[in-house]
Parts: structure tokens; C-alpha cells; sequence
């Protein structure tokens, strides 16, 4: 991606008077993590970049500045604030705008078309100990990775974040400047969910037994998802206490149910909860079964429309019903 | 002799239809299985996923929901919404390991004493062929 367009047009933005801040990328010292950077003078927007290493993301920092969307903050409206936004990012915007979170006006939407990113557990263990700056640029099949004056090339699906690979929403979805060409845009592929499916009762009961046993209960997949914006979560209520605070199987086991069903029908797919979590857990096989069903159920798609009622809020009489008794 | 397992199911009865419909199986003397536990809600739409989840993890082996007939409903769609969730959290089960067959929804009106007996007899029968519900437990 052209770096210049994006300092020029950060720039640009920061000049209208209504503008708070942008939130974008910056390199970080430390080997191939990136930062977040909050731009609010025009000396820093020449840090602001993107590259394949630009794996989190920064959906959750416009919450932060704007202040939760359930409190009624008024005081901090006709502010505005321009944010970068992959695809998914785009589709986790649009679900806000759905649900009234922020306001479409407020937000300066940068769409950023991105190929995929890498994933930093992935890359951390092909090349471990990197401390200095390392920069990856990307080609058609491969990653150019480079750090410490050496530079390799990687076939990209050796890298690429597991989630990315059934992307089928690459370009920003809703933009209101686009910072690079559009890219090819795949079809929704759920082999991985199908692949699941047809193993056998008892089997899936074993994997999951296996991998909600790990889980630590750290909470980090709801604190990381852009769309977990609840002041009271249900998941730490204790009046009523739908789920246990103790850390073990049966609990973990109602932890994922109510984690990924409140995400139901509202998942960008941006990968931030399998990306934070510690204990390596396929969290997003979860969602996507759930998207991929809603989709095929009731032909809905979290994210692409704006004006469309919310898939829980609405219904239609042909629904499904042939496991009603 | 080995014992017989026998169930806990937990129903969630709307309070228009199938809560009465329950009462007027009782009055008539229908008899039914004494492994169901009923709960009255306002609605079958009220119904959150997470009460059902939270019934298994206390142990229940089974869950029944029962609302009203489409067209019926006291809130005028609650029992849609309430079939739309309950379809996809099965999907969700099932993708879990958890089958399917364990929560089970029901269309019963306030005159259906006899259909709410007879529904409450399947159920039973079904759970306890699957045998008791194990994730939830340590």
C-alpha cells in the first residue's frame, strides 16, 4: 500500500476543525508487534502505516475515545473521529451503525483493502528472539519478511492468520475514503465448518471437552471483540449468576455458549478473539458455524446492511420449524 | 436390578398457552411423567439461550419450551423470535456434542390438555433414551 497517500490524507483530515483524532497503526520497537497510534496533531501522521503485521483491531479503541455507547455521553457528539478499518473492520463499523451504536456521521471511515494478515503466533515461532524492528511487504504468493539487515521470503499460507483464509469480505464494506485498489474478492467458504459437522456426536463432544478444559477464564476474547461493549456483562453478573465465577469444565462449557450466541448474527469475523487468547482455543470455528447457519436459515449476514433489522429482532413465518414436536 | 434412569427435564411454559394448557391437563386427569419441572414465563419469546444452558449446567438432562401456536401469540410474534432462537442454539448444541434432541420445543394451546400430556411423554421417553447429559459435569 502507497504509505504517502495515507500521511497526505490523514492530514487532510486532521485539518477540518471537527476532528478529534484518527486512531491508525504504527511500527512498534519490538519485533513484529504493531501499535495503535492516536493521531491528534499533524506532526504524527507520518507514523501512521500498514503492512500484513497490522493483525489487531482498532475498532475497540474508538470505544475507548468515544466512551461507552450504552452511557449517554451527548457532551462528546459532533466530535469526530477517522479510524482505519480492514474489511472486517468495516463489517464490525456497520453492525455498530446497526445497532445505534455511534452515529454513521461521526465516524471518518479509512478503508484499507487488505489481502489477509499474518498471524503474529505464527511468525513468532518460525522466527523467535526477533527484538529489532522487523518490516514485512507482501506479493502475489509470498511475504518478504525483513529485521537485523537479513531478509526472507515466506510462502503466504505459511503465515497467513487462520481466520483470513475464509475471508470473503476483504474490501471495506462501508468507507468514506479508500486508501488502495480494491482486491478479488472470494466466496463465503465454510469447509473447515462443514468438515466439522460431519464428524460424529461423540467426537465433537471430545474435542471440545479437550479444548473448553484449557480455557482460563480470562475473559480476554470478550474484552478484545469489538462488538462486547456491554457495561454489565452477563458473564460476570452474580445476581443472577447464569455462569459461575469457578474455573472449570461445565462452566467454560456455559461461558462459550453465552459468549458465542450473544454473538450471534452480530460477528464481524475480524479473528480478535482467537487472535488474544492465551490458550489457543478455535473460538471462531464457533462463530462462524453460527454465521454460516444464520446465513443458509434466515439469509442474513452480520455487517452488510445497515439498514436491515437485526436477525433476532425480526422474523419470518417460513422459518425453520420441522423440531417443533 | 439395575435402576432405571430417569430424567430431569425442565419446561419453560408460556403463561398464555401451554402454562394453561399444563393446568388443564392436570384438571382433567391426564397423567403424564412426574420427571418434568415446569417454569411459567411470560412468553416464549422472553426465553434467553443462556437460561437453557444454565438449566444443563444445574442438571437438567432435558428442556422443554412451550409456547403458543403461530398466529396466537399474547405479544403477537413472541413465539416466532422464540423459534428462531431455539432452532439455531440446537445447531449450536449439536455442534458441541450436545444432542440436539435435548431441548425440545413444543406449540401447545390453553384447550390442549391431552396434546401437552402426550408431549411431556415423548420428551421424557426421548431423554431418557439418550441417558444423562455429561460436559456438565467435572
Amino acid at each position: 500500500m502507497d504509505n504517502q497517500k495515507l500521511v497526505d490524507e490523514a492530514i487532510k483530515i486532521l485539518s477540518q476543525e471537527d476532528v478529534k483524532c484518527i486512531i491508525g497503526y504504527s511500527k512498534d520497537s519490538n519485533g513484529f508487534r504493531v501499535s495503535p497510534l492516536f493521531v491528534r496533531n499533524k506532526g504524527d501522521a507520518e507514523k501512521l502505516f500498514f503492512s500484513p503485521l497490522c493483525s489487531m483491531s482498532l475498532i475497540n479503541y474508538l470505544t475507548l475515545e468515544k466512551g461507552n455507547f450504552l452511557r449517554e455521553n451527548k457532551d462528546a457528539q459532533g466530535e469526530k473521529i477517522a479510524i482505519m478499518a480492514r474489511g472486517c473492520d468495516s463489517r464490525a463499523l456497520m453492525q455498530l451503525i446497526t445497532e445505534k451504536g455511534i452515529a454513521r456521521e461521526e465516524v471518518i471511515i479509512l478503508g484499507v483493502p487488505c489481502r489477509g494478515v499474518i498471524d503474529l503466533k505464527k511468525i513468532e515461532a518460525k522466527f523467535p528472539g526477533v527484538r529489532t524492528c522487523a518490516e514485512v511487504t507482501e506479493d502475489q504468493d509470498t511475504y518478504r519478511v525483513c529485521f537485523d539487515n537479513e531478509s526472507h521470503e515466506i510462502p503466504r499460507e505459511e503465515l497467513l492468520a487462520d481466520h483470513c483464509k475464509y475471508c470473503a469480505f476483504p474490501n471495506p464494506l462501508v468507507h468514506d475514503l479508500l486508501l488502495d485498489e480494491p482486491v478479488e474478492q472470494k466466496p463465503a467458504n465454510y469447509a473447515d465448518i462443514e468438515a466439522m459437522e460431519k464428524k460424529e456426536l461423540d467426537e465433537k463432544h471430545e474435542y471440545w471437552k479437550e479444548k473448553f478444559s484449557q480455557c482460563l477464564r480470562c475473559y480476554a476474547c470478550r474484552n478484545a471483540c469489538p462488538l462486547c461493549y456491554c457495561d454489565n456483562c452477563i458473564l460476570e453478573r452474580l445476581s443472577p449468576s447464569w455462569v459461575n465465577r469457578s474455573v472449570n469444565l461445565p462452566e467454560n462449557v456455559v461461558f462459550h455458549l453465552a459468549r458465542s450466541y450473544h454473538l450471534a448474527g452480530r460477528c464481524a469475523g475480524c479473528g480478535e478473539c482467537e487472535r488474544v487468547c492465551p490458550a489457543h482455543l478455535p473460538l471462531m470455528l464457533l462463530n462462524r458455524k453460527l454465521e454460516k447457519d444464520i446465513k443458509e436459515l434466515f439469509g442474513y449476514t452480520a455487517g452488510t446492511d445497515s439498514e436491515e433489522k437485526p436477525v433476532f429482532a425480526s422474523f419470518n413465518p417460513k422459518d425453520p420449524e420441522d423440531f417443533i414436536l | 436390578m439395575a435402576k432405571k434412569f430417569d430424567p430431569n427435564i425442565m419446561a419453560f411454559l408460556c403463561n398464555w398457552c401451554s402454562y394453561a394448557g399444563a393446568d388443564l391437563t392436570g384438571t382433567s386427569h391426564f397423567h403424564y411423567p412426574p420427571n418434568m419441572s415446569a417454569i411459567r414465563v411470560m412468553c416464549s419469546g422472553r426465553l434467553n439461550p443462556l437460561f437453557v444452558a444454565a438449566a444443563f449446567r444445574q442438571g437438567a438432562d432435558g428442556v422443554l419450551i412451550s409456547g403458543c401456536h403461530p398466529g396466537e401469540c399474547h405479544y403477537m410474534q413472541g413465539n416466532y423470535l422464540a423459534r428462531r432462537k431455539i432452532s439455531l442454539f440446537r445447531n449450536l448444541l449439536e455442534f458441541m456434542g450436545i444432542s440436539p434432541e435435548r431441548l425440545q420445543m413444543s406449540l401447545v394451546s390453553a384447550s390442549e390438555g391431552k396434546k401437552f400430556s402426550n408431549v411431556v411423554k415423548e420428551v421424557t421417553e426421548k431423554i431418557r433414551e439418550l441417558g444423562p447429559l455429561t460436559i456438565f459435569e467435572e
